[in-house]
């Protein structure tokens, strides 16, 4: 019998294999899934609506309303997109270049610089098929998978028989956690959890690549060298080992200097790879697509058909310094997400949100779409977590636009 | 007021670490708005040694506050089998993100994970809402 396999857009795994049982456009039962994606397909959805100063309006006024915000802007935000498909993020990228905008996204405040360093092959990758299949080493450091990515444990990287690894989990892979806490995952590793103080991941490393090369691994916090260098024998061990990065590990560092050094260190005695614990189903395809537009992964402000890149115009310091003047906002909730006393700075300036579920800044908007939910009610393509293209069909139809839709009306009425 | 027992109440300052929880996010997307997302993200993990020194039992609500905001979360314990004091744990969320200060040095980046706080007894004030 064919089964018909559906995509969750839940986080960055993008499972493919999901089976549902759907009636009238009503998602009634989802199968495969782990509990964050049956919640994520079964979304309770409100009325559909367009809103104009927190009152409803018809389509046209929503779109006119919008584009008529981003004219009269002199130096518009774009930001969000993570959860949108490739083909509303190559919209979006066009009408910032057409306004004049600011555009970036998550990945600012997150993984945007190891994805950048990926892709321009700073460091070696692998893919989760690759993991399921090789891995006999695997890291997850300041990243906590049981939690962010549920199912990524057993359908990738520690529990399955993979084509090399038909003896598994038992047998065949070891586990390591780094982290400040004892995790979910962390309880998982066992005794292959190594508990580090905050921000002292940089100090972690540098012991640990001493330890490598047989010398004395030395901390301020005082970790017990002999660990350090238990560890070192095994990660020298690797056949084909991953390291697994998450966000605990980018925000103690200052730059990603340490990380390069220790998978070179890696690498002279192993075979080591590492890929970034994306948690937004297509981050990583924002950051593809804009580095094939202009080079770079976020952060970028469009000028007369130039393209300008710094911090200064990431998300954060643009708010923060007050230098954009509006805002467009898809599929994100900075209002939470972001630090209040950086957010606060919206409530400014005119917003646009685009999004499938009210939000706290949907509810601060100018104006408010909402959107059919990618991945549920509407298809397209994305990359998953680890640079793999996945495409993707409705679950059921919806009236709702999906962010290209609206994109491409919000650019037509410019 | 009752000024005596204000100043009676004992304060500590600790460093928060932000994580994030399966369940919670489940509550997010399930209904941002909603109970059970207040209740799995306005809590703080403590280490049993500080709850006591707050004079706080489990369950209790506490105030976190510094210069860039004050929210009102209830304690729990940590249950970590390590001591942790002066170190908690609180899951990511627009609770944590009321703390999170705008310093970032220029690099776009804010300390979400590593938030200093003074806690105390809320005394039973109830736990900031979020409303739209
Ligand atoms: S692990 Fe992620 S992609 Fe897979 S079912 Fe859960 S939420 Fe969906």
């Amino acid at each position: 019998m064919e089964k018909n396999y559906y995509v969750c857009t839940g986080c960055g795994l993008l499972c493919d294999d999901i089976e549902v049982e759907s009636e009238k456009n009503i998602i009634n039962k989802v199968y495969t899934a782990c509990r964050v994606g049956v919640a994520h397909m079964k979304e309770v959805r409100g009325e559909a609506g367009f809103r104009v100063d927190n009152a409803p309006v018809d389509e046209a006024t929503a779109i006119r309303e919008a584009a008529s915000i981003l004219k009269n802007a002199k130096n518009p935000l774009i930001f969000g997109l993570g959860t949108s498909t490739d083909e509303a993020q190559k919209l979006a990228i066009e009408l910032a270049r057409k306004t004049d905008a600011t555009l970036d996204d998550t990945s600012s405040f997150c993984l945007g610089p190891l994805v950048e360093a990926l892709l321009q092959d700073k460091i070696k990758t692998c893919t989760l098929d690759d993991v399921r299949n090789k891995a006999d080493v695997i890291i997850f450091w300041g990243a906590d998978p049981s939690d962010s990515h549920p199912r990524h444990l057993s359908k990738h990287s520690y529990f399955p028989r993979g084509s090399e690894k038909q003896r598994g989990w038992e047998e065949e892979r070891t586990a390591i956690a780094i982290d400040v806490r004892k995790s979910h995952t962390a309880k998982i590793c066992g005794n292959y959890f190594f508990q580090i103080p905050p921000e002292g991941d940089a100090e972690f490393i540098d012991a640990l690549i001493a330890a490598l090369s047989g010398k004395l691994p030395k901390t301020s916090y005082n970790y017990p060298p002999k660990k350090i260098l238990e560890l070192a024998n095994i990660l020298k061990g690797a056949k084909f080992g991953v390291i697994f990065a998450g966000l605990g590990l980018i925000y103690s560092l200052k730059d990603m200097e340490p990380v390069f050094r220790l998978m070179k260190a890696l690498n002279e005695k192993a075979n080591f790879q590492l890929v970034p614990m994306v948690g937004h189903y297509n981050m990583r395809g924002f950051n593809e697509n804009l580095y094939a537009e202009t080079g770079y992964v976020n952060r970028v402000k469009f000028e007369n058909g130039t393209v300008k890149h710094g911090p200064e115009y990431s998300v954060v310091e643009s708010l923060k310094a007050k230098t954009v003047d509006a805002a467009l906002i898809i599929g994100s909730d900075p209002l939470s997400s972001l630090p209040r006393s950086v957010s606060k700075n919206l409530l400014e300036i005119p917003v646009i949100s685009i999004d499938p579920c009210e939000t706290l800044t949907s509810k601060h908007s100018k104006v408010y779409i909402n959107t059919a939910i990618s991945g549920v009610e509407s298809g397209g393509s994305a990359t998953r977590m680890d640079g793999i293209k996945v495409s993707f069909k409705p679950v059921v139809e919806t009236a709702r636009l999906s962010d290209e839709a609206t994109l491409k009306k919000i650019m037509e009425a410019l | 007021m009752d000024f005596g027992s204000f100043l009676a109440a004992p304060e500590i300052k600790i460093r928060i670490v932000t994580y994030r929880d399966i369940f919670q996010d489940k509550a997010m997307i399930e209904n941002r708005f909603g109970e059970e997302y207040r209740d799995r993200s306005a809590i703080i993990k403590l280490d049993a040694a500080d709850l006591k020194q707050l004079n706080v039992k489990k369950g209790d609500t506490v105030i976190l506050s510094n210069s860039f905001g004050r929210i009102v979360v209830k304690a729990e314990e940590s249950g970590y089998d390590t001591p942790h004091r002066g170190l908690a744990y609180m899951p990511n969320s627009p609770w944590s993100n009321m703390l999170v200060s705008d310093e970032t040095g220029g690099t776009g980046v804010p300390k979400f994970k590593d938030i200093s706080v003074t806690v105390t007894s809320a005394k039973g004030e109830k736990v900031t809402e979020f409303k739209p």
